[in-house]
């Protein structure tokens, strides 16, 4: 309650007393038509601590962080800073509010330099000619304080991904942050890179700043969180202090049932090589050698992780194999058939599968029922068509209705669209599609992006299911994690080349980890 | 099931309560401009649904509509935003004359060989955009306007040289030579009277009636129960998830975008066959681009589409309406036209939103 709002102005950047609150969010209610993403959610946070977020997709996370950064207005309730309620109508209110958020997509000017990204939005100028000498300073001492290593002069489009990341948390320092909202921001990194990242985290807390920080990643939130507040449904379930938190009571928290991350995962006798990728170049339309020599194998009874920073070339080279005609180099060839010459369908008939990065973009035909997603890629097969080329309507909704049962889709009935569906759901129908087409080789691109962990291990199930039924399963992943507990073997990707390849029992993470930073690439 | 239903009748008030809106706005002007509202309602019923005549003239006009929304629906269920059906109606409705004119044929294969003609020379002149777009990647909203104004020189050129029936008619008009009578298209007024529907003879109720709902139960086929329109509105869903899931989204488009200048090929037939009996550039223009906002209010179904282009239809006759017994001038339902569509498509828009949120809701 705004009860003391006398009490000193909001951006006096003072530091607080540690411990003091910082923000109060009370009772926030925001129902969509039909849903409520948030229902009487209440959370607070101090100054001087890390707050993790966690909660499935869809729990109402991201909604709750819009409203706090103005981009949202809530149906009711109320939000305090420094226990003087505020009105944030915009994210320019919340700047002068003293919050800041970094986004999952950063939201920088590529050609420009690191201190004009810095500066964009409230430029200082003379006689309307801009002046730099005072960002640069008050920049540059933002940079020793808090950890970070970045060239004020760099342009940001030749920043790795982890600086770019640092120029973000530059640019709402110096706008004088107090409360600092982090969404996802370790999804991009590498463990070396989100190491620094939690430095910069323990500075900052140091400082007496607050920070929310929203993972996925429940090593992570244990790792730096003060306290951990725990979202399901629209809801706060908990608040959880860092001394009482454990992985299995959080994930048991977010999903409401414990849940078993470990899966069954046996190494089996690997069999014939299925995929043969030899000296695989690509030269991509800017004249970048996106793919450099690209060599391995994966045989029939395996999971060949990529292990990798996000844009190594992992992409490009899923891309190679599952539809691109033209390469600049070697050879993909699919048991034995080369891949060069053949469109989709010839090489989905030649037992591919594939589980695409992004479900919304190439997975799914949203507005479609689920029925008509089921047989997307066999729908020109029987029994889906009759000899007059015609749907047979029948068959298409039995497929429908048996994969739902098999695959355990939540769904109304198969003729629901697939945009109604929550992302776990969604995945489980692209899964199941795939597996149903009873694949000899399964490409996994990011196959528990954005999926809450109930899903996540049905996935993994799947994944060695298809092992298990003789496919070769090539998985790529940005969750070192994911790619460590379900690979047979591991191919470190970087800079468009496999600089290396680990037998499971030899792999550590640490040493992954070197590799994918291109530490011991020469 | 009894849950699909309430989402179809959202779907259908969506339109109705747009097209409520805009008559009372309608009725706004029409006080403004000082008229009694009780008038211009009267003079619109008068030019509209009083007489079975004026109800059928209202059918007549939206034959036309109805082809031009209907090539444009289905281009549009493929992502290809099909300008260009007015340059294709106008080659469409010249080759479809020239079969008229110079193949002497029986009348029962004259009619359909006219038909198909158009349809050709409609796909003709929509292959050359669609060629531009598959093959290299030129957007077909540029190539299909050109090619409107290309084919109006044409035309304008073929009807006043080397096509020119100036000699042999005796008419002023520029035009071509008449159609050959095996050709031309009779009325159907036998038929709606035998069906207890009294029409007289002097509305164009013809075959390009029965062409009209044959094409559209042709779309609507292809659509929604051919593998081939699974295809085609797979690609107008999304051209990435197609190529991954093996359709070969080029071929796709390719066709897609002849047959809707085949389909766009039909919209002169009626004006042409039965109304003139000979071609001219003079023909009604404009039509496609009436077309592209009947394949927005009908939301690119046929069913939704013969729905609009009726609408549009009888606006049209309320104008005249407006014109002939108030003092509100026929330029007042350009207007009313343009808000409606507008106020339509967005109760469209936020009605499918609402529905998808609803099941977002019961999904979860």
């Amino acid at each position: 309650m705004p009860m003391n709002a006398a009490a000193a102005a909001p951006s006096s950047g003072g530091d607080p007393a540690a411990g003091s609150v910082l923000l109060r969010m009370e009772g926030i209610t925001k129902a969509f038509p039909g849903v409520v993403a948030n229902d009487k959610i209440s959370l607070e946070l101090r100054a001087g601590e890390v707050l993790a977020l966690v909660g499935e997709n869809g729990a109402g996370k991201s909604t709750l962080m819009k409203i706090l950064y103005g981009l949202y207005r809530p149906d009711s309730g109320e939000i305090l800073v420094r226990d003087r309620t505020t009105r944030i109508a915009g994210p320019r209110d919340a700047i002068s509010q003293g919050i800041g958020m970094v986004h999952q997509h950063f939201m920088l000017i590529p050609p420009f330099t690191v201190l004009e990204n810095i500066v964009l939005g409230s430029e200082t100028s003379r006689l309307g000619v801009l002046s730099y000498a005072k960002p640069r300073a008050a920049a540059a001492k933002l940079i020793e304080l808090n950890n970070l290593h970045i060239d004020l002069g760099a342009s940001v489009e030749h920043l790795p991904v982890g600086l770019q990341q640092q120029v973000e948390i530059l640019k709402i320092l110096y706008r004088g942050a107090e409360i600092l909202i982090f969404d996802e921001p370790t999804a991009v990194l590498t463990p070396q890179e989100s190491d620094e990242l939690f430095k910069t985290f323990r500075q900052m807390r140091a400082q007496g700043k607050g920070i929310i920080f929203i993972s996925h990643k429940l090593d992570e939130v244990l790792d730096i969180a003060d306290r951990i507040t725990v979202i399901r449904r629209g809801k706060v379930i908990r608040t959880l202090d860092r001394a009482e938190a454990t992985k299995p009571l959080i994930a048991e928290l977010m999903v409401g049932k414990p849940v078993i991350l470990n899966v069954d995962n046996p190494r089996l006798p690997p069999g014939p090589a299925v995929l043969e990728v030899d000296k695989l170049g690509f030269v991509n339309a800017e004249g970048v050698a996106a793919l450099r020599d690209v060599s391995f194998r994966v045989r029939s009874g395996e999971i060949y992780g990529i292990a990798g920073v996000e844009g190594n070339g992992q992409s490009e080279l899923i891309r190679a194999i599952a539809y691109r005609t033209r390469i600049s180099g070697g050879s993909v060839r699919l048991l034995g058939a080369d891949l060069s010459g053949l469109d989709v369908r010839s090489r989905r008939e030649l037992g591919l599968a594939h589980i695409p990065e992004d479900r919304h973009k190439f997975g799914l035909l949203l507005s479609f029922s689920l029925a008509d997603n089921f047989i997307l890629g066999s729908h020109y097969k029987k029994p889906f068509v009759s000899v007059l080329r015609t749907q047979v309507r029948r068959q298409i909704a039995e497929n429908a209705r048996r994969l739902i049962a098999q695959f355990d889709v939540r769904a109304p009935s198969e003729q629901t669209p697939a945009h109604a569906l929550s992302g776990g759901n969604q995945q489980k129908v692209i899964i199941a599609r795939e597996m149903s087409a009873k694949p000899r080789l399964l490409l996994a691109n990011q196959p528990t992006r954005g999926v809450d962990v109930g899903a996540t291990e049905f996935i993994y199930k799947q994944l060695v299911e298809a092992k298990k039924n003789g496919a070769a399963v090539l998985l790529v992943s940005a969750d070192l994690d994911e790619v460590m507990s379900l690979s047979d073997r591991i191919g470190v990707m970087f800079k468009g080349s496999i600089i290396k390849e680990f037998e499971r029992e030899s792999a550590t993470k640490e040493e992954v980890g070197f590799y994918m930073m291109g530490e011991k690439a020469r | 099931m009894k849950r699909f239903n309430r989402y179809a009748l959202y779907e259908v008030m969506a339109p109705l309560v747009g097209f409520a809106a805009s008559m009372a706005l309608l009725m706004l002007i029409v006080v403004a401009v000082g008229e009694n509202p009780g008038n211009a309602v009267d003079a619109i019923w008068k030019m509209t649904f009083a007489t079975s005549t004026r109800t059928a003239t209202v059918l007549s006009t939206s034959v036309p509509l109805f082809l031009a929304g209907l090539a444009v629906a289905f281009a549009f269920r493929a992502n290809i935003f099909n300008i260009g059906v007015e340059g294709q109606y106008f080659i469409g409705g010249l080759v479809g004359a020239m079969a008229g004119i110079y193949v002497p044929l029986p009348a029962f294969l004259h009619i359909p060989f006219v038909v198909l003609a158009a349809m050709i020379g409609g796909a003709l002149w929509a292959a050359i955009p669609a060629a531009l777009k598959v093959g290299r990647g030129i957007h077909e909203v540029i190539t299909t306007i050109m090619f409107n104004n290309i084919a109006l020189a044409l035309v304008n050129y073929l009807v006043n040289g080397p096509m020119s029936g100036l000699g042999a008619t005796g008419s002023l008009e520029p035009q071509t030579r008449h159609i050959l009578p095996t050709a031309l298209f009779a009325n159907i007024d036998w038929l709606f009277r035998a069906a207890g529907w009294n029409v007289p003879d002097s509305v164009y109720l013809d075959y390009s009636l029965p062409v009209a709902v044959l094409a559209g139960v042709l779309v609507w086929f292809i659509l929604f129960r051919l593998r081939i329109g699974f295809d085609l509105r797979a690609v107008g869903t999304s051209t990435d998830v197609s190529l991954y899931a093996g359709i070969k989204v080029a071929k796709v488009q390719l066709g897609a975008f002849l047959f809707s200048g085949a389909l766009a090929g039909l919209v002169g037939l009626q004006e042409i066959f039965a109304v003139r009996g000979y071609y001219t550039f003079q023909i009604a223009s404009g039509l496609g681009f009436d077309g592209i906002a009947i394949a927005l209010i009908g939301r690119n179904s046929p069913v939704g589409v013969a729905f609009a282009a009726l609408l549009f239809a009888f606006l049209r006759q309320a104008g005249y309406g407006l014109q002939f017994f108030t003092k509100v001038p026929n330029s007042v339902i350009s207007v009313i036209t343009g808000l409606m569509i507008l106020i339509i498509v967005v109760s469209n828009e936020l009605v499918s939103r609402y529905i998808k949120a609803l099941r977002k809701k019961e999904a979860m």
